[in-house]
């Protein structure tokens, strides 16, 4: 009895036994298999957070560089892609350029950039960026014990330099001495002013060539040739002086690049002297026939544009980290720039490569010539600290030349479509930001079937510009196109309003077709070559694909501007960019 | 019988459910117990030593890496790779300073890392290199407040070693050399004030007038540690001494000298912390002379004939600071016993007959001193000897080290007075 109980007792216990053991191992199974699967979920939501912005692998890298050395590294990059070179794990290593005016690059890569390299045509912007970073996050940093090192960006390298120069006709640079005598800032700024025939023209102070121009003016106007203080910058004989020169200077612009564009299309007769780099001197020679350009290394010293490259180092919270392969492809286009193969590349379209071993005096250099001197420049001119730049960038704003714009849009019923019509409200307002000086004027006229003036040309003073806000959010769309009669109402009143001393220009845009006007674009040309005197200059803008190309490039020759075709997507920046003519 | 079959039974039942607990607590309490591979020591497939290189001997450093690379070398068995990264000494030791790297907080260890956290240090420096021995001290000096130890050794088997030497030496555009000694019959910075303060510029020195105001070239102390060094310099020989401290540099009459000093600078302003690179890509255009590192100036002197047709001279002043450049291990957790070992085997290499022999190639003089600096053909001593430099370093004083307060008046100094 008690065998029998105790063998039906022992299998009782041995299955309960298997039976604990089964459970014990499914148990660790699930807690295992749990463990996979939470560490995967975690892995997922940490890529999708800390890398928002790209996949923690990728290796691709947007490098924001200025306009004018856009085309070249574009197509280095192109090149550097074209080798499909790869990271460890395989990722394809890829550069993007993208062509950002190096004043907004350092606004943009302070928070968030749609890019993760930067190349400034000068160091003076990085030196911006990295005052303005540490004046953004300095807390902090007075505990630490050495109170530096904290950037934005890696350490940078250059890959070309150029100085900047004036460049000017031959026989314009024969005028004033060349090459014989010593040319300086103030010999340009002299015969500008003696001579009202004289054209000269620097770019906006976005831009290295520009900032230095108007740096040049400054030290001159304070008699000084270096130590600028923001006490010399202000003082009102300094800002008297750079008034009475940048009432010289024919307009301004987005740079160098598109100064050359329109002495390309409007010859010889567009401008005597632009300020721009070296490069653009031997750029031009090469590739265009007639009368060469010279370069003008100014006495009083000049500036070097160095084209610095930097990865950001982004990471802030809500940043997308720069990933490991971005580092890798990043370091493996700095090697690439800097192979001696590219360095001679650079060499070829006029730039001083940063490879002292490539000779610059070789058979077949672009410097063999006299048009530039390799030579040169022998001094350069004091960079002042970076809030003493600010200052001359900001006093700029009231020392430049005035301008009277009438912006003339169009209202007619087709800017509904795709709301048109809002983003050119946006636009608008944009453009109306950029104008900052406290002696230029705005106007707003509108046409549809009709014209209508909506504001009257007047000063931005906080009262006008309000009233010209006001003004464009009002804007409706409806009826049919009156465009030449919008530009020949704009015309008229600049020949009342407007002054000789001042830019006077209309940025006239429409989406369509040119269908109710009484005037005709003839006529419109007979009164511009009856008041030639007056220069007034016609900017013209194709919003759409709808708009006439032909009409409004033909409206941009005989205003002596320029027309530009726009999208939904870039219509703001583009009127962003007219406005750094002004 | 029967009660011992319970008793076993009951053990077995036990057992299995304090395994089955432990592993369920292990997986709610997010894993963070210590890692099996903590209980087996693993074999890494690679030892990465990653070596923060300071600027002057990066070039060199970084090709004898490549050298040291090619000949496989294994430590227990395990292959070695050497990775360099350039970073300027004074740069490298603000990252230092704020942990950039992410050395790990007293009272935190490895195992108590999740793993996103030990993924972060996988980039951890090895080994660094700075220019100068006060670096490391000062580095050491941070982390003693933070972690109550130093960091970096200074004996033993870890402690840091000297790689190779340089100095500070003038370097002078010959044409306007000429020019300054006619005038003063030498160069010193009390010469280099005076030109710099010089009202009327070159012309009124005896220089050509196209050539502007006197220029001197300083790196950016934000940016290089040879812009301290610089100053600490002018300032030993504007008291002739070699101790200079804090009352030295707040003093008025000398703080006014050194601004007068640093007004004849052109460009603080540029972003390179290369500052030799940038006096031969720029030329005399932004600077006439300037006392730098005595390799960097011979590194750049073919660059600068090259680009320029103005060779340098080379002048020793009389108060001389050395860069001394020591291989530094850092000897925290954050690394693995093989990385740390593995790094000084590196440091071994670097100090071989062969690599110092190389290192005059790159203008640096050897710390072994059974390689004279005419042991190669190769040797800049050797192929610009007609450019002043000097195999012997004639008679001078060397410069004290700056201590942590200098430093840091200088920095202020310099941030209120020149770079604003």
């Amino acid at each position: 009895m008690s065998n029998q109980f105790n063998d039906k007792q022992r299998t009782t216990l041995i299955i309960g036994a298997i039976g604990i053991v089964v459970v014990c191992m499914c148990v660790i199974l699930t807690a295992w298999a749990g463990q996979s699967v939470w560490n995967s979920l975690r892995e997922r939501r940490g890529v999708t957070t800390s890398q928002g912005g790209w996949d923690s692998t990728t290796a691709e890298v947007t490098v924001a560089v200025s306009p004018g050395m856009a085309s070249t590294l574009a197509k280095l990059a192109e090149q550097f892609n074209a080798q499909a070179r790869k990271t460890p794990d395989g990722s394809p290593m890829l550069v993007r350029t993208l062509s950002v005016v190096p004043e907004k690059m350092v606004e943009q890569s302070l928070a968030n950039p749609p890019f993760q390299a930067i190349a400034p045509d000068s160091s003076l912007w990085l030196n911006q960026l990295d005052q303005r970073w540490v004046t953004q996050y300095s807390a902090g940093e007075g505990e630490s014990l050495i109170p530096i090192g904290n950037r934005r960006f890696g350490d940078p390298v250059r890959y070309a330099a150029s100085p900047v120069v004036i460049a000017a006709w031959e026989s314009v640079a024969r005028g004033l001495g060349w090459p014989g005598r010593d040319i300086g800032w103030k010999d340009i700024q002299q015969k500008a002013t003696a001579d009202p025939t004289f054209k000269w023209n620097h770019p906006s102070t976005g831009h290295a060539s520009g900032l230095l121009a108007t740096l040049a003016e400054f030290y001159a106007g304070a008699g000084l040739t270096r130590g600028l203080t923001e006490e010399a910058a202000t003082a009102q004989t300094t800002l008297d002086y750079v008034r009475a020169v940048e009432a010289t200077v024919r307009f301004y612009g987005e740079g160098e690049d598109v100064i050359v564009q329109r002495l390309a299309a409007e010859g010889r007769n567009f401008l005597d002297a632009f300020v721009a780099q070296e490069q653009v001197v031997i750029a031009w020679n090469q590739t265009q026939p007639g009368e060469r350009l010279v370069a003008i290394y100014p006495a009083e010293g000049t500036l070097w544009a160095d084209h610095p490259l930097a990865l950001l180092e982004l990471g802030m919270p809500g940043e997308t980290p720069i990933t490991d392969n971005q580092r890798r492809t990043y370091q493996a286009f700095v090697d690439y720039l800097i192979s001696a193969e590219v360095q001679q590349q650079l060499l070829s379209v006029g730039y001083r490569p940063v490879d002292l071993d490539v000779r610059l005096d070789r058979t077949g250099s672009p410097f063999s010539g006299d048009a530039v001197d390799r030579r040169q420049p022998q001094t350069t001119l004091q960079i002042p600290a970076a809030n003493v730049v600010e200052v001359v960038q900001n006093v700029w704003w009231y020392t430049k030349r005035p301008t009277n714009i009438y912006l003339v849009v169009d209202t007619s019923g087709s800017m509904e479509e795709n709301d048109k019509i809002g983003l050119t409200r946006v636009a608008l307002r944009s453009f109306v930001d950029q104008i900052r000086g406290d002696r230029d004027q705005v106007g707003l006229i509108t046409f549809a079937t009709n014209v209508y003036v909506e504001r009257p040309l007047q000063p931005l003073d906080e009262a006008g510009r309000t009233a010209l806000y006001t003004a464009i959010e009002r804007l409706s769309a409806s009826g049919n196109t009156a465009l030449i009669d919008g530009v020949w109402e704009a015309y008229s009143r600049l020949l009342v309003e407007g002054n000789a001393e001042a830019i006077n220009a209309i940025v006239v845009m429409t989406d369509g077709q040119e269908n109710s006007s009484r005037q005709s674009l003839s006529a419109l040309q007979r009164r511009i070559q009856q008041e030639q005197g007056k220069q007034i200059v016609i900017f013209t803008i194709a919003f759409g694909k709808d708009a006439d190309e032909k009409f409004m490039r033909s409206m941009a020759e005989m205003g002596g501007g320029q027309y530009r075709r726009a999208t939904e997507t870039d219509i703001e920046d583009l009127y962003k960019i007219i406005s750094t003519y002004f | 019988m029967e009660r011992t079959r319970w008793i076993f039974i009951g053990i077995l039942v036990v057992v299995l459910l304090i395994i089955g607990v432990s592993v369920v607590a292990r997986i709610v309490t997010g894993g963070n117990s210590p890692d099996e591979t903590e209980l087996v020591l693993v074999a890494p497939e690679t030892i990465t030593v990653r070596v923060l290189t300071a600027l002057p001997v990066e070039p060199w450093v970084r090709d004898a890496a490549t050298a040291y690379n090619a000949t496989n070398p294994t430590l227990n068995g395990v292959p070695v790779k050497v990775e360099i990264t350039p970073m300027d000494g004074l740069t490298a030791l603000g990252r230092w300073d704020r942990n950039d790297f992410g050395a790990l907080e007293a009272g935190k260890t490895m195992e108590s890392l999740t793993e996103a956290e030990k993924a972060a240090l996988k980039n951890f420096p090895t080994a660094w290199i700075p220019d100068s021995r006060y670096l490391v001290e000062l580095a050491n000096a941070s982390y003693k407040e933070r972690l109550g130890r130093d960091v970096f050794l200074t004996d033993g088997e870890y402690r840091a070693r000297p790689i190779a030497i340089s100095l500070f030496t003038w370097g002078i555009y010959e044409s306007r050399a000429t020019v300054l000694e006619q005038r003063f019959g030498g160069v010193s910075w009390n010469i280099i004030h005076d030109a710099a303060v010089a009202k009327g510029g070159w012309p009124e020195l005896g220089g050509d007038p196209s050539w502007g105001f006197f220029k001197l070239v300083v790196p950016n102390p934000n940016k290089n540690a040879g812009g301290l060094t610089a100053m600490v310099a002018a300032a030993g020989e504007y008291y002739k001494r070699t101790d200079i401290s804090v009352a030295d540099f707040t003093d008025p009459q000398f703080q006014t000298w050194l601004r007068e000093l640093m007004g004849s600078v052109t460009d603080f302003s540029s972003a390179s912390a290369y500052t030799a690179e940038d006096f031969a890509l720029f030329g005399y255009s932004v600077g006439d002379g300037g006392q730098l590192l005595e390799s960097d100036l011979l590194q750049n002197m073919q660059g600068i004939l090259t680009r320029w047709d103005d060779p340098l001279k080379i002048y020793y002043p009389q108060y001389v600071t050395w860069f001394e450049f020591p291989f530094t291990i850092w000897v925290g957790p954050e690394t693995s016993a093989l990385e740390k070992n593995a790094a000084l085997e590196f440091q071994r290499f670097l100090l071989s007959e062969e690599q110092q022999k190389a290192a005059l190639a790159y203008g640096l003089r050897p710390t072994n001193p059974n390689v004279p600096l005419d042991a190669t053909p190769e040797s800049l001593f050797v192929k610009w000897k007609d450019r002043g430099v000097e195999m012997v370093v004639p008679r001078s004083d060397a410069m004290r080290n700056p201590d942590r307060e200098v430093l840091l008046a200088l920095l202020r100094w310099f941030q209120l007075n020149v770079a604003k």
